[in-house]
């Protein structure tokens, strides 16, 4: 067993991408999710959104790599009113039937093979990356470099994303911080726990819905282009449901109605996860037996962490729904 | 308090789980056998239909196939044999490129657009050891039947899948209408009847074989689909109790925010679609009676003996469901208390009583639909997650909460999905039921059968 490995990789993940595009993710769904009380099952579909608003000017439109960022914030705005429009005057739940099944059409809508001429159907879109990757080069971090010292040795490519990553995470933190201290946020905080008491100061709740689920789902969106830069593609199946429950479930680890939750969250989540994933692989090197019954296999690794990552969430529901860093009062919300 | 209870139900889950594990696991790890190492299956067909329209597709042999591996080495060069098909065995799940070379094939033989010459091999697409490549020469002779049976087909196809659909809704929601609760594991809930009667069909409990005189059980120790289906559907009512039991009736009890309760249904899809895809693999198994059958050729439509009888079997499942709750005092019950609860139970209904039948009806109800998908389109971890934007469609389309609105809607839906890919590619042909579903929402958000009241 290699423990020197083990951590070396659990502390990279830590702080690594997977953690950046969470984060960033995150802290989207909390605006919706932690301090409105909107259900929003389907950031998956508003990070595909920024991801192929990236991808698609370089694929399709074929026009300069920066056009994707208004491109891809436009896709989300409309995908924001879309599910907005018919669900937000309504109960909690239906906003998370129409999300999780938006987000499920979306998928299918880009890796279908009749639209593939846009969006490049179930191989998904590449090559648009390397206007930014020249970026970086200009800021002096060369791609095939390494950088850092143990345990944070990073290529010069994964290094830039890295930064402009976190540098983003830090940008919208603070505006995020900021924002719910300001009298808009505490209006998203008051609709979250009495809806009526709101509508009878005179404020427009249904607006103020809208704006938070937009403003969530723009977030995403930046998250799912950090998402796409770092892996130079965008794959279609990488946007499914779970992408959402994942990311779901690091929002709550860390705490909801917290900025600190969302990015301690997805640290902790992939910090986790990865310490998981490279201790199993050690320990299935050879299939685990106990005498001639096969009790693990290294292909069933993968699948072991996902299901200890349900269980997490479950766990987490029933003894502390508030996450690590969350106030308990800030999770009771009933959704009705 | 709230700290104990809140132990007993974690340790409670812990057990559930582990019990699950034994009773699905252990099973399926000696099932596999040996077959070690990749290969790539490339196979080379020309197309071509019989008088009548059917496919009648022909195997080109001679075609040369090259499978290179990503640093463009030659792993192996072969011509196809008689069946047209080329094996090469690959060191590893990597990513090869397969190449045709369209010199070789018989003259005036051109590959169809839809297969180009090259084709890449990702890593993530060996889902099985063998992956297989097809190569199609000539046009795509889509003949096109007439219009009024396409038609007639897709609505048959349509009704089979909106009665199990129809079948899985309504648990889904006379568990919201009792509880408020919206359960994003109900999609598991389908999964895990096909799979419990898929391990008594075709996996088999060794344990029995030596009591192969009881009649139904056979001598591997599976049961006939006659018996393994009923065994499943059982299995499916006790899994919706032990979920209600040991999970949703203590977190009522300590009134536990809906939304915390929902989140949870979340994590329990997530388990639950892992601990399925871990042992029953990725691909889709078929059960072990009625796999392969000839269609009837009723007129218009071509339907298989099995498919009939599936669709029958709901159809009176439905019925005895909608008896059930028309006129069983039970039934009235759970009517009132979905209708409302407060009301209820000021009547002197037990509540607590009703929930608890419903998860076990709604289980065993989605158990059933997930036995007649699997014996449609077999059984495969993920049968249910697929199904249950279809759930909610239906669902919202007859009123959250209704039950025969869920009967309607749930069935609506079904033969909306299969009658529109007439229309829109088959691929996309789930698309329409969001549109509906945001229509309802627009239009009449309290659904067919729901009341205004519920909604806002």
């Amino acid at each position: 067993m290699d423990w020197n490995l083990i951590f070396e990789n659990s502390l990279k993940g830590f702080i690594g991408i997977n953690a950046v595009y969470f984060a960033i993710a995150a802290l989207g769904l909390n605006v919706q999710f932690g301090y409105t009380g909107l259900l929003n099952f389907g950031q998956a579909g508003f990070m595909a959104c920024g991801a192929y608003g990236l991808g698609m000017t370089a694929h399709y439109f074929d026009i300069s790599f920066w056009w994707g960022i208004p491109l891809g914030i436009l896709f989300s705005v409309v995908l924001g009113l879309l599910m907005g429009i018919p669900t937000l005057r309504l109960r909690a739940d239906y906003l998370a039937i129409v999300t999780i099944a938006s987000a499920e059409i979306i998928r299918l809508v880009v890796r279908s093979v009749k639209f593939k001429t846009y969006f490049g159907g179930s191989d998904g879109i590449n090559g648009f990356s390397s206007t930014f990757r020249a970026l970086g080069n200009d800021f002096g971090i060369e791609e095939s470099n390494r950088y850092g010292f143990w345990p944070f040795r990073f290529t010069g490519r994964e290094l830039w994303v890295l930064i402009v990553g976190w540098l983003i995470v830090a940008i919208f933190g603070f505006v995020v911080y900021k924002l719910m201290k300001s009298p808009w946020g505490r209006v998203l905080k008051a609709i979250r726990e009495d809806e009526d008491a709101v509508k009878s100061l005179g404020k427009n709740v249904y607006s103020y819905k809208m704006q938070s689920l937009i403003l969530g789902g723009v977030i995403g969106t930046v998250s799912g282009m950090i998402f796409a830069l770092d892996r130079g593609s965008v794959q279609p199946d990488n946007y499914s449901r779970d992408l959402t429950f994942y990311i779901l479930t690091a929002l709550v680890l860390g705490g909801v109605a917290k900025v600190s939750g969302s990015i301690v969250g997805s640290m902790m989540f992939w910090g986790l996860f990865t310490f998981m994933d490279n201790f199993l692989r050690q320990v299935t090197k050879d299939p685990v037996t106990i005498g001639n019954v096969t009790i693990m296999k290294s292909t069933q690794v993968g699948q072991l962490n996902y299901i200890l990552i349900g269980i997490t969430l479950i766990l987490l529901m029933v003894y502390r729904p508030q996450g690590v860093f969350g106030n308990r009062k800030e999770m009771a919300f009933d959704g009705r | 308090m709230e700290v104990s209870v809140g132990k007993t139900i974690g340790r409670r889950l812990f057990v559930a789980l582990i019990a699950l594990g034994s009773v699905l696991g252990f099973s399926f790890g000696t099932a596999k056998a040996a077959e070690d190492g990749y290969s790539i299956r490339a196979q080379v067909r020309d197309q071509v239909r019989t008088a009548d329209g059917k496919a009648d597709n022909q195997p080109l042999s001679g075609v040369e196939i090259t499978v290179t591996d990503a640093n463009g080495e030659i792993v192996g060069v072969a011509l196809t044999d008689a069946e047209g098909v080329v094996i090469v065995s690959v060191p590893s799940r990597a990513d090869y490129t397969v190449s045709l070379n369209e010199e070789t094939l018989p003259s005036g033989e051109k590959l169809d657009a839809k297969t180009p010459a090259v084709q890449n091999i990702l890593t993530d697409s060996f889902i099985t050891k063998t992956k297989v490549v097809t190569y199609f020469t000539g046009e795509s002779q889509t003949v096109r039947q007439p219009g009024f049976e396409r038609v007639a087909q897709r609505i048959s196809d349509g009704i089979r899948l909106g009665l199990i659909l129809a079948m899985c809704s309504v648990g889904l929601s006379l568990i919201f209408g009792t509880t408020g609760l919206t359960n994003f594991a109900h999609g598991e809930m389908v999964t895990f009847g096909g799979i419990a009667t898929f391990v008594f069909n075709v996996t088999g409990l060794a344990f029995l074989g030596s009591l192969s005189f009881i009649p139904g059980i056979r001598p591997d120790g599976t049961f006939h689909i006659f018996w393994a289906a009923p065994l499943g559907i059982i299995l499916g009512g006790g899994f919706g109790w032990a979920l209600n039991k040991r999970i949703f009736g203590p977190l009522r009890r300590r009134g536990v925010g809906l939304v915390t309760q929902m989140v949870l249904t979340v994590g329990l899809s997530i388990a639950l679609r892992n601990f399925f895809l871990s042992r029953f693999e990725g691909r889709t198994r078929p059960f072990s009676d009625f796999s392969l059958q000839r269609a009837w050729d009723l007129g218009p439509v071509n339907i298989t003996p099995r498919d009939f009888v599936v669709s029958i079997l709901s159809l009176l499942i439905l019925i005895v469901t909608a008896l059930g709750l028309r006129f069983t005092r039970l039934g009235k019950a759970t009517r009132a208390v979905s209708d409302n609860p407060d009301l209820a139970s000021a009547t002197g209904i037990d509540s607590e009583k009703v929930i608890r039948l419903v998860w076990i009806i709604g289980g065993a109800l989605a158990a059933a639909g997930g036995v007649f998908r699997g014996l449609d389109e077999q059984v495969s971890f993920d049968m249910g997650g697929r199904l249950l934007f279809l759930l909610f469609a239906g669902i919202t389309l007859g009123g959250l909460g209704s039950a025969f609105g869920a009967l309607v809607g749930g069935f609506v839906v079904g033969v909306m999905v299969e009658v529109s890919s007439l229309v829109v590619p088959t691929e996309l042909k789930t698309a329409p039921a969001l549109l509906v579903l945001i229509l309802v929402l627009l239009l009449r958000p309290q659904g067919i059968l729901g009341r205004a009241q519920r909604v806002g």
